[in-house]
């Protein structure tokens, strides 16, 4: 139904603009966004390769998706390198170390269910809504690598949703836990990130309700119900 | 299967809603987070047709409350996730209710139609405008010869008349209804020339002017908040159907003559097991919604999955009679003023 008061587009128009991919400014804020990307690619082929040690039936196929993770590594650095940046690596390791630790943790315990809600879940829904909203902004080379990755990563939710699915009601009560456990880093990770990816015009707003969105998907896939769903998110969005 | 995609009246109407489905966390959030919170399907529910037929629907809140229509980028991806949520479900037939429809056009989200992975298809989507302004002129139509106003002699004043819902209102009321005299009331010039051109008459007056002189007044456009109407002005009985969105005119005007009548609502025959009506404040949720999400409901149960309203002023007779058919057929009636008020005027 048209109003009369309704807002008008005419006076919003525009506002999805280009950043300037030169300014120092830009290239400052991309360092340390770059290198969190590049970090989390190469983390996920760690963290693959680990999987591969809970799920040896599934050894051969984490490895394939393990090395997707590092041909994306590659690609990201290759991004870096085209706008003249230096992924500032070790701002990156220290961004993912609480959610590394927890993953090193279930891992020595033999947690399955926690390392795979952890790096097939959470880091890959956190990958592909911050891809999605980086490529509309992105630099035209930047561009066309994102959207290569983008397509690989919806893979690799898609091993975790699986198997959790084929075990949801087992897992299901480890699956609250770790989620409890781990999605509040995701959120503080976001903030952490958030003024840098401003820069690179993407806004908060816009990654948490990707993010939510895409692991909401990915829980309801698993066999939540959308109470259960909307419970589980709740502890990211309650910041 | 049909879907609505709805929204809360206003903020805290969807923090008590949230409470209420025990979504706490979200209930206690600040409008900050409710901007970045998901679309969520919160309801299904099932509706069978005094025809016979059984169809089955979702309802998916936007997370939208009105208070974020300031914020242009936060309200376009409301609009655009909660589509995108329908489509995903494979929801056949979705009525854009509400803001939600407003946010389109105003919008022009056309232009966003992948939405990350997903390229939504237009045609699962209708705006229900068409079901919304056959009801409002059926509404004038019975309504009026209720309060003692004869439609052949009436004046009969639509403002908003150059929009989607109001140019179909004025076409039907011209063509079909043969109402007295035509005052088309709307912000622009031109789109109100080349109405008064398409339909061969009406009289095009500012709101100041047509108010005292209309018999019936509709409503298609929401009332500017500074508006003030005299009651003393307007001519007694006077009908007035609100249509726009919100309902908010019986707060300016009603009593001593003056009956204001909520636009463009339907009432199903039988209650509906669904909670969400609750939020849009219908007098019977369990019965009454919008005539937009009822078109959803009457594409399904007609099969016939296309974007049935969808752009600006398509809307003609035919498809009127179209969805006004399948309307009374499937067991909806268009609310109207209440019997004992018809009784005590008779």
């Amino acid at each position: 139904m048209t109003t009369l008061n309704a807002p008008e587009a005419t006076a919003v128009e525009g506002m999805d603009a280009l950043p300037d991919f030169t300014t120092d400014a830009y290239k400052d804020a991309y360092s340390r966004i770059n290198a969190i990307v590049i970090e989390g690619e190469i983390e996920a082929h760690d963290n693959y390769i680990s999987l591969g040690t809970l799920i040896p039936e599934h050894k051969d196929e984490l490895a394939k998706l393990a090395r997707m993770e590092m041909k994306h590594a590659k690609g990201f650095t290759s991004c870096g390198r085209n706008l003249g940046v230096q992924a500032d690596m070790p701002f990156a390791k220290d961004f993912f170390g609480p959610l590394h630790g927890n993953f090193q943790t279930a891992l020595q315990e033999g947690k399955v269910v926690t390392c795979l809600l952890i790096q097939a879940l959470l880091i890959e829904a956190f990958a592909i809504s911050a891809y999605h909203i980086y490529i509309p902004v992105s630099d035209p080379f930047a561009r066309k690598i994102t959207e290569g990755v983008v397509k690989d990563e919806y893979l690799h939710l898609n091993y975790g949703q699986e198997w959790l699915k084929a075990n949801f009601e087992s897992s299901k009560e480890e699956l609250f836990q770790a989620n409890k456990a781990n999605l509040p880093l995701i959120r503080s990770m976001l903030e952490q990130v958030a003024s840098d990816a401003a820069v690179l015009h993407m806004e908060k707003e816009d990654l948490i309700e990707d993010f939510l969105i895409a692991y909401q998907e990915a829980l309801d896939e698993i066999g939540f119900t959308s109470r259960e769903k909307a419970r589980m998110a709740a502890a990211a969005l309650a910041g | 299967m049909f879907g609505l995609i709805g929204h809360s009246t206003s903020f805290d109407a969807a923090r008590r809603k949230a409470l209420e489905l025990g979504f706490d966390h979200i209930a206690d959030g600040d409008l900050d987070v409710w901007c970045s919170a998901p679309p969520q399907l919160v309801e299904h529910v099932e509706i069978t047709s005094p025809a016979g037929p059984t169809i089955k629907g979702a309802y998916i809140d936007s997370c939208f409350v009105p208070e974020m229509l300031g914020r242009f980028k936060t309200a376009r991806r409301k609009v655009l996730n909660a589509m995108e949520l329908a489509q995903k479900k494979g929801i056949n037939i979705t009525a854009l209710g509400g803001f939600t429809s407003i946010i389109f056009e105003n919008f022009n989200l056309l232009q966003h139609q992948t939405i990350r992975s997903t390229t939504l298809e237009w045609e699962r989507f209708t705006t229900g405008n068409t079901h919304t302004a056959w009801v409002i002129a059926r509404q004038v139509e019975n309504n009026a010869p209720a309060l003692g106003i004869d439609l052949k002699t009436a004046k009969v004043a639509v403002v908003g008349a150059t929009g989607d819902i109001g140019s179909a209102v004025c076409r039907w009321l011209s063509m079909r209804t043969g109402v007295g005299e035509l005052l088309l009331v709307a912000r622009r010039q031109q789109p109100l020339l080349d109405l008064q051109t398409e339909l061969g008459g009406g009289r095009i007056l500012s709101l100041e002017e047509a108010l005292p002189e209309a018999d019936v007044v509709v409503w298609v456009a929401s009332m500017p908040k500074t508006l003030e109407i005299e009651p003393s002005s307007l001519r007694q009985p006077c009908l007035m159907i609100d249509g726009g969105y919100p309902k908010n005119l019986d707060t300016k005007v009603a009593g001593n003559g003056i009956h204001v009548l909520k636009g463009g609502i339907v009432e199903f025959c039988r209650d509906i097991g669904w909670t969400m009506m609750q939020l849009a404040e219908m007098e019977k949720p369990q019965r009454q919604m919008f005539a937009c999400f009822a078109e959803a409901m009457l594409l399904e149960f007609e099969r016939c999955h296309t974007n049935f309203s969808w752009g600006r002023n398509n809307i003609t007779l035919e498809k009127m009679d179209f969805i006004g058919a399948a309307s009374v057929r499937h067991g909806f009636s268009t609310l109207n003023i209440s019997p004992s008020l018809q009784i005590s005027i008779a």
